[in-house]
């Protein structure tokens, strides 16, 4: 054997010498410091490839153990293998022999490899071991628990060389040969990928743990690299899925980032390539990893592990968190993540929406809209952004659940004021949604059902490039269905306007209830290189609220002629939108997307009384009197976003954009009298850019930026100039203050109607009636982190112009009427300050929040003074904890609001009509002069996990959760409006509460 | 520290609670006029005080029955002549097709004033039948019961002229001295002989048979209105959600002045035999 190999290498090198001549002439050998002098394991090793490229890995390694007492340059010189034309595409390792007949050097082998083959990051297939030092027997090998960390071992034991596998047959080519098959990422056994409990008892992670022992420091050299860029992407573990808005960090500094919408990021100014970094997502584990020469400064992919074993917090980052460097310049910026919203409480859904209500500064009291009411703006004022596309209208059920499946969601994040410039067209806030793109690595389904919907998702990765995820969720006519629906129909009922039936109706009258919401989520994505995304949003979500009835009278007598008359209220509502979405990382400083997006709202309203004769003629007479509403809105969008990280200083973000607005308004009584109809279109475009500045080494950081708008209908242009500024007077205070001005051109029109259901409208401005509505923003804040709280106090200020309201009480004179004088225009203002206290850590945690806000509104039609607007609240105070006890999950929140303002009967009066009856009408205070009463309730949930397996079991796979809930638990009647009727020369006064206490139970479950 | 917060929160909420102002409801004492102005007829008013919200509100010290309301038309002022119960009349101001009218008069130191003019008489008002034959039916009928051969009653259609897309409404008035009801109401609330449909601005209307509840003779009269009449059918809201001052034409006052002129037609409702 031993002759054997002396032969071929002699022969080898004669034929390898000339034709890598040239290669080997640039090619270097490189000489590490592994861990520092005093350590067990420092010893210095040298690496050697022939093609001098030491990034890459996916090939064979051989590590050479030199024989004792040598050092590894000396081995190196000896070496003749790497000339061998077998191994030309070989890393070779050189490692110095154990010293003075210790045997601990090969203690610290197992830690070499795992650094340098980046965790095993291609397998072990071809890693290959060579031993020199003939002292080292078999036994010693598997001592040191060697065995398993290669493929092949060859020992120049006394007698011969030893395969361990393929014992004395073979030359070293054979024995260490590059099995080309065999780089396939090593492949951790299926279900590491899933979600597991470990019951407290056995709390140790175990020391085998794949995770554990990626998050060991095992290089310890001195660094190659220093003030580099490093550019990435951040996933999650299980699914491959890229986490948006993740924070990076190097450890020890205040150089950090946030990955993109695509989970991309870049940092620049690496300090060295052997820091170690932070990574962390809301909801997932923060992660250590460890930098090493060998580690890619391109396409470093870190993978974060979803918090298993503690579930306890349901974190939301406010202001501010552990490494949340980044958001110390974002000014009032709330996060969520869904992943575990199931532990708040609910009505009937998980609901993102209402768990950012539980947020300061963000009204809670508004149980009929799952619109957002921030800081004294009303929901058409917050820009809804799913995926790039804009959603209109967010509600479903009246309002009383939001229009996002929590199932399809990946991330959201809410600004509530000041936002950047990349966002614009709304005058309040920005809720930015980012929707799941899907496992990556393997099937999904799961399903939720609830007493009101049942819920279904699938997730079917198709090869490595392409991911989808569809959704689908639709309510069913269950207990919590009715109860909200019944709600509205009766005051539809009560209020129902004499539409001339006659009390023949009473016949077979027949009542079919036929009305539900249901929502799609599906989103399609392809990666076409590790540079570029394709992917493809969809979302629909319809609501139907069927209250009609329907009566025959067929014939009486016989069937020669039909009678029959339909009393239709229909309504049916909701959004459909799109996007193609493009990004690419051009290089490591520049990242692009552009999207292509389709918006659709519509709203039809439809409450009328139908007849129908039937003559024996077979001719159809028919007549309809009643409502028809239709609200049609379609927004045709594309934009385009770069970032540009220029520097460590400076990072650019531009884009330009265009909208084309078409925007369809009708509402009609009868079907001869058209009351309103308004089409708007008009193209809107523009451009912006802003520069994130961090100065002083990040302690302050600038963030001024422009946005214009060309609206096509006033030809005009408008500027947004906007600017934000943080500043870290200690790593723990940082005061921090934004300004900017804002447009809207694309309005929610209030209109003044008994009809609760629908009630407003969009509209887009026409520059005259309905102006272009503008906004200044002035927001400063203070945070605090202590060890344990979070403290933030945060004070804004906003004033708005050109705010439109309608009203449909028409201003009849004897000359006529004019239905599109009802515009009323006026402006406003809103105020207010807020306080967080959040505690994130613990098994017991949670937040309380107080806001003291008002926003008021002058509209010389109402009143020569500020009036308080319809969202007006003063104080309000929340409370939310979350308890975690071994597999339960309890929540409680407590809300409390002083009461909204609303405009009460000063009195009442009838007239007389021209048949006789008497018709009440009601004079008014001033507006909104008079308070409900204040509004609180408490809400409870629990939340069981449950697992598979048996009991006893280390590790057991979460399979899901039942959850159960109880709304409004002390059944407080919080009054939602008044009624009033005049009875015996009185007005009597009811109140309409919202609703009682209500249970919910839902069952979830998932394949993984 | 988190419960001092807790409370120095719950304090600062409960001084600011209690520093809000209560506020009441203001009342304005605004007077309620009603007044139809119909040509060939003599003017007459009625003005009423509003019902009060609040029990504690005070109304103005102006009697209804002694307040000085003018009419004036062509130049000519008119001082109605008050029959108590805050009712007033002018017997010699009889209205004119076409003309304007105006009202002033003071109340709670306020100039309470409107302004109407007199439409013009329907034209061509024509009605498809004059006689309609429906059956009898009391709580027991079914629609089969019986076993004749019954015939579906015809329609009504009544038309006129419209041109300008007026508003015009149609009145049915059962016009016997005994109502003598088409089907047994049972436990339901037993309808009055007169019924209307809502304005329309369309130059027709069809009714059908089963709208009328009573037997016997109807008067059908089409009234030609005023925008200001026909927006009182607006559907008003009860709930504190949106509740604004009605629309009237009556400045510093609530209620309607208002001219309109009419035409009649009559109608039988038969027993089907």
């Amino acid at each position: 054997m031993g002759k054997n190999f002396y032969s071929v290498r002699c022969s080898l090198i004669l034929i390898t010498i000339f034709t890598f001549y040239s290669a080997l002439a640039f090619a270097q050998q490189r000489e590490y410091n592994f861990n520092a002098p005093g350590s067990k394991c420092y010893f210095r090793y040298l690496s050697f490839t022939a093609d001098s490229d030491y990034t890459m890995i996916r090939r064979p390694f051989i590590f050479i153990l030199g024989e004792e007492n040598e050092e590894a340059c000396d081995l190196f010189e000896k070496d003749t293998l790497k000339y061998s034309s077998a191994f030309t595409n070989y890393y070779f390792v050189y490692l110095p022999g154990k010293v003075n007949g210790s045997l601990q050097r090969l203690e610290c082998i197992e830690a070499l490899v795992s650094l340098l083959t980046f965790n095993y990051k291609f397998g072990r297939s071809n890693l290959f071991f060579q031993v020199n030092d003939t002292s080292i027997k078999w036994s010693d090998i598997e001592e040191y628990r060697l065995k398993p960390v290669f493929k092949n071992i060859r020992l120049k034991c006394e007698n011969n060389y030893l395969a361990a596998d393929i014992a004395e047959t073979g030359s070293i080519q054979e024995d260490f040969r590059e099995s080309a098959v065999a780089y396939t990422e090593e492949k951790k056994p299926a279900e590491d990928l899933a979600k597991y409990y470990i019951e407290e008892e056995f709390d140790i992670i175990p020391e085998n743990d794949p995770l554990s022992a990626t998050s060991q420091k095992t290089y310890f050299g001195p660094p190659d690299k220093t003030n580099y860029t490093l550019t990435g992407v951040i996933n999650d573990n299980a699914t491959g899925e890229a986490l948006p808005f993740a924070t990076v960090q190097v450890k020890g500094t205040t150089i950090g980032t946030a990955t993109n919408a695509d989970g991309y990021f870049t940092l620049i100014k690496v300090p060295a390539d052997t820091c170690t970094l932070a990574a962390q997502y809301l909801g997932y584990e923060k992660r250590l990893i460890f930098l090493t020469p060998q580690s890619p400064d391109r396409d470093f992919r870190i993978e974060l592990k979803q918090q298993s074993h503690t579930l306890q917090e349901v974190k939301v980052t406010a202001y501010k968190d552990d490494v949340a460097f980044i958001n110390k310049a974002e000014v009032g910026t709330i996060k969520f993540t869904p992943v575990k919203m199931e532990q708040l409480p609910s009505i009937g859904e998980r609901d993102i929406m209402r768990s950012f209500q539980l947020m300061p500064g963000i009204s809670a009291s508004n149980e009929s809209s799952s619109g957002l009411y921030v800081r004294g703006g009303t929901p058409d004022q917050n820009l809804v952004l799913y995926d790039g596309f804009t959603v209109y209208h967010v509600d479903h059920l009246y309002g009383f659940f939001s229009a996002f499946n929590s199932n399809a969601l990946k991330d959201i994040q809410l600004f509530k004021g000041g936002f950047e410039s990349r966002f614009g067209g709304r005058i309040s806030s920005v809720t930015e949604i980012t929707s799941k793109e899907g496992n990556q690595k393997q099937i999904n389904f799961g399903f939720d059902v609830s007493l009101l919907s049942t819920n279904l998702f699938a997730e079917i990765p198709v090869g490595k490039k392409f991911t989808s995820f569809i959704a689908f969720r639709k309510s069913y006519q269950g207990t919590i269905y009715d109860m909200i629906f019944k709600k509205f129909n009766k005051s539809s009922t009560e209020d129902a306007p004499d539409v001339g039936t006659g009390p023949w109706q009473k016949f077979s009258q027949s009542t079919e209830v036929d009305s539900y919401f249901y929502d799609l989520n599906g989103k399609f994505t392809y990666r076409p290189t590790e540079k570029d995304i394709i992917s493809l949003s969809i979302f629909n979500g319809t609501d139907k609220l069927d209250n009609s009835f329907a009566s025959d009278i067929p014939s009486f007598g016989q069937a020669r002629s039909n009678f029959s008359m339909n009393s239709v209220d229909l309504t049916k509502y909701g959004n459909i939108g799109s996007s193609l979405k493009w990004s690419r990382k051009w290089n490591s400083k520049l990242y692009g997307n552009t999207i292509l997006s389709y918006s659709n709202y519509y709203n039809k309203r439809d409450r009328s009384s139908e007849r129908t004769l039937a003559k024996p003629d077979s001719n159809f007479e028919t007549n309809m009197s009643g409502i028809f509403e239709n609200n049609d809105l379609k927004d045709y969008s594309i934009k385009s976003d770069y970032q540009w990280d220029m520097s460590q200083f400076s990072q650019i973000q531009l884009g330009l954009f265009g909208t084309f607005y078409d925007i369809k308004y009708s509402y009609a009584e009868s079907d001869t009298v058209t009351i309103l109809d308004r089409d708007g279109r008009a193209l809107l475009t523009g451009l912006y850019i802003q520069d994130k500045i961090k100065l002083f080494k990040d302690r302050i950081q600038l963030l001024p930026g422009i946005r214009t708008d060309y609206f096509q209908t006033t030809g005009e242009l408008y500027f947004e100039p906007r600017a934000s500024l943080s500043f870290s007077l200690t790593d723990r205070l940082i005061l921090k203050g934004s300004t900017g001005k804002f447009y809207q051109f694309a309005n929610r029109v209030m209109r003044e109607d008994i009809m609760s259901g629908s009630k407003e409208f969009w509209v887009l401005s026409d520059g005259t009636s309905v102006p272009i509505s503008t906004a200044v923003h002035y927001i400063a804040g203070v945070s605090y982190e202590m060890d344990r709280y979070n403290l933030s106090v945060e004070g804004y200020y906003k004033k708005i112009n050109n705010l439109t309201e309608y009203s449909l009480r028409i201003n009849a004179n004897p000359m006529g009427i004019d239905y599109n004088e009802n515009f009323f225009n006026g402006c406003g203002y809103a105020k207010g300050l807020e306080f967080l206290i959040q505690k994130s850590t613990g098994s017991l945690n949670g937040w309380i929040s107080y806001t003291l806000g008002e926003a008021k509104n002058h509209f010389n039609e109402y009143s020569d003074a500020y009036f308080p607007a319809n969202q007006d609240v003063t104080h309000e105070f929340k409370i939310v904890g979350l308890y975690k006890h071994r597999r339960w999950d309890f929540s409680a929140n407590w809300i409390y609001a002083t009461g909204r303002p609303y405009t009460a009967p000063s009195g009442a009066y009838t007239i007389t009509l021209l048949d006789g009856t008497a018709k009440e009408f009601f004079t008014v205070t001033s507006k909104n002069s008079v308070r409900l009463p204040d509004y609180h309730r408490l809400d409870i949930a629990a939340t069981y996990k449950l697992l598979m397996g048996w009991k006893g079991d280390k590790k057991r796979r979460e399979l899901g959760n039942v959850s159960i809930s109880l709304f409004n638990l002390y059944n407080r009647k919080n009054v939602w409006y008044k009624q009033y009727v005049i009875e015996d020369g009185e007005i009597i006064e009811t109140n309409v509460s919202y609703l009682g206490i209500t249970p919910n139970i839902t069952l979830s479950l998932k394949l993984r | 520290m988190k419960l001092r917060m807790i409370i120095l929160l719950l304090i600062l909420l409960i001084t600011v609670q209690a520093c809000t102002e209560k506020d009441d409801s203001e009342f304005t004492d605004i007077p309620i006029i009603e007044a139809y102005l119909c040509p060939g007829k003599c003017l007459t008013l009625s003005v009423n005080r509003q019902i009060p919200f609040s029990s504690d509100v005070e109304y103005s010290s102006d009697d209804l029955s002694s307040l000085e309301i003018t009419i004036s038309n062509n130049n000519t002022n008119y001082i109605l002549i008050p029959l108590g119960n805050g009712l007033y009349v002018d017997t010699t101001l009889v209205i004119a097709e076409g003309e304007r009218y105006d009202l002033s008069f003071y109340y709670n130191s306020m100039h309470v004033s409107a302004y109407t003019e007199i439409p013009v008489k329907p034209l061509n008002f024509e009605q498809s039948e004059t006689i309609i034959s429906v059956m009898r039916m009391d709580s027991t009928s079914t629609p089969t019961a019986g076993g004749g051969i019954w015939e579906m009653p015809e329609s009504l259609t009544l038309t006129w002229d419209n041109n300008d897309a007026s508003y015009y409404i149609v009145v049915i008035e059962n016009i016997e001295e005994t109502l003598d009801p088409v089907r047994d109401f049972g436990d339901e609330d037993i309808p009055g002989g007169r019924f209307n449909k809502t304005p329309t601005t369309s130059a027709g209307l069809r009714l059908m048979p089963q709208e009328f509840q009573y037997f016997g003779n109807h008067r059908i009269i089409l009234y030609h209105v005023l925008p200001d009449y026909a927006s009182l059918y607006d559907e008003t809201t009860t709930s504190s959600q949106n509740l604004t001052n009605p629309s009237t034409n009556i400045t510093n006052g609530y209620g309607i002045f208002t001219g309109l002129n009419s035409d009649t037609l009559y109608l039988f409702i038969d027993e089907q035999k």
